[in-house]
């Protein structure tokens, strides 16, 4: 397995923020009552995570090591902002919306996680597609969850209706309870399936060390 | 020669430069963006004064908002709030723009009404930081629709209770449903609503 493919399977499954890291939960905890903000989000996140994994990576020779944490929040507030700016500039009615949200992408964990992780020690393509690999497994996870909680909280997808107005709107959906016992179960669901998928793995083949490998496939040797 | 990366001056360097490159960058971004910004927040603030006054929707064309607004709107500064007069179907109407406190921000919203008071034209918010999907719904036309021609009740107020959460229509019993899961937000709109109801009566007793 190339290095690439590692990267981008780890942060969209393997090693992905919410299910394995439990990083960036404030924010599904959030924005995930409507798929549009949700997207938003997840778009924000992975351009600032990716874009701010390739420029810390790039000046990890260069950064001292006493001050490699103001660089890292600079670097990647300078994104969030940016992304900010160019919101405001041309989808007013997103940024209204999304209010202070998009500010607080810098909050986001899965950013200065990504950066200290993976971007301080490994070079620039590869951190970019891990930052991308890692917004986008964040990604999935929350556009899922948006999806049940806006579907039963507003009976809608996007804001499009989809159920008519015999649909009683459960309204725990769409606020912040619900997105506490949504993230739990799913997961629950991530966790026991994976326990699964390694210990078949292990059946598969004795010996080998169960972990970072494929579901079915034999996992890589290591050393 | 090899930099000593973890000397003092070049810790102190690199950080000095680093930073001035970001926010220059940044700087420049939001200079170009700026005018760009401030039509968008001027168009937004004209849409949601003729929205109040019900000339515009939100399938108006931004094209037209600007000489729609010039052509049928009066503006009047009175102290801390802008007044806004307009004269539909030989009806004059007053509407008030004013910014109060929010739950998290201020909440800036026009209310449109007859110069009496006691019937509203259109409530519309223009501006607000309140919880996205809770509080922030206040910007939703489910919201803003509920004041269409809505009475008064007989000491001049709007009241908000707790109703079935789809929005109270009726134009005659002077409520409106308040924000599920935003009880604070509510309270502060409902506290806005009043204050523009009492301004717009004493501007248009002038009138």
């Amino acid at each position: 397995m190339s290095a690439s493919s590692k990267v981008i399977k780890d942060g969209l499954w393997y090693n992905t923020p919410i299910f394995v890291q439990v990083l960036g939960i404030c924010s599904t905890l959030a924005v995930t009552n409507n798929l549009k903000n949700t997207l938003i989000m997840v778009l924000g996140v992975s351009f600032a995570t990716s874009m701010g994994s390739l420029t810390l990576s790039a000046l990890r020779e260069l950064i001292p090591r006493k001050v490699r944490m103001i660089v890292q929040v600079l670097v990647l507030s300078f994104y969030v902002i940016i992304i900010d700016i160019v919101l405001r500039a041309y989808q007013p009615a997103i940024s209204k919306q999304l209010g202070p949200y998009v500010g607080l992408i810098i909050t986001n964990c899965i950013l200065m996680g990504r950066a200290e992780a993976f971007a301080a020690s490994n070079p620039p393509g590869l951190s970019f597609l891990d930052g991308l690999a890692n917004g986008l497994g964040y990604g999935w996870v929350l556009l899922v969850i948006a999806t049940i909680r806006e579907f039963l909280g507003f009976g809608s997808l996007f804001g499009f209706k989809i159920v008519g107005d015999w649909f009683t709107p459960w309204t725990i959906m769409v606020m912040a309870p619900s997105a506490f016992f949504l993230v739990a179960i799913a997961l629950w669901i991530a966790n026991n399936y994976r326990a699964k998928a390694e210990a078949a793995a292990k059946k598969a083949a004795p010996g080998a060390p169960a972990g970072s490998g494929p579901a079915g496939a034999p996992a890589p040797q290591k050393g | 020669m090899k930099l000593n990366r973890n000397s003092i001056i070049y810790t102190a360097v690199f950080t000095f430069v680093v930073c001035i490159v970001f926010v220059v960058v940044l700087a420049i971004a939001n200079q170009v963006t700026l005018s760009r910004m401030n039509a968008n927040k001027k168009l937004e603030s004209q849409l949601a004064v003729l929205k109040a006054f019900g000339l515009a929707d939100s399938s108006t064309p931004a094209s037209e908002i600007d000489s729609k607004y010039s052509q049928s709107i009066t503006e009047k500064n009175v102290d801390k709030a802008t007044a806004y007069i307009a004269t539909i179907d030989g009806q004059p109407y007053v509407a008030v723009q004013l910014t109060m406190p929010g739950l998290w921000g201020p909440i800036t919203a026009v209310l449109a009404t007859d110069p009496k008071g006691t019937v509203v034209r259109g409530f519309e918010v223009v501006d607000q930081q309140e919880t996205p999907g809770l509080g922030g719904r206040i910007s939703e036309s489910w919201f803003s629709d509920q004041f269409r021609e809505k009475q008064t009740l007989p000491n001049g107020t709007i009241a908000f209770a707790q109703g079935s959460g789809k929005g109270n229509f009726d134009p005659a019993n002077g409520t409106v449903d308040a924000v599920t899961g935003a009880s604070r937000t509510s309270d502060f709109v409902n506290a806005l609503v009043n204050r523009e109801l009492a301004l717009a009566r004493q501007i248009g007793g002038t009138l």
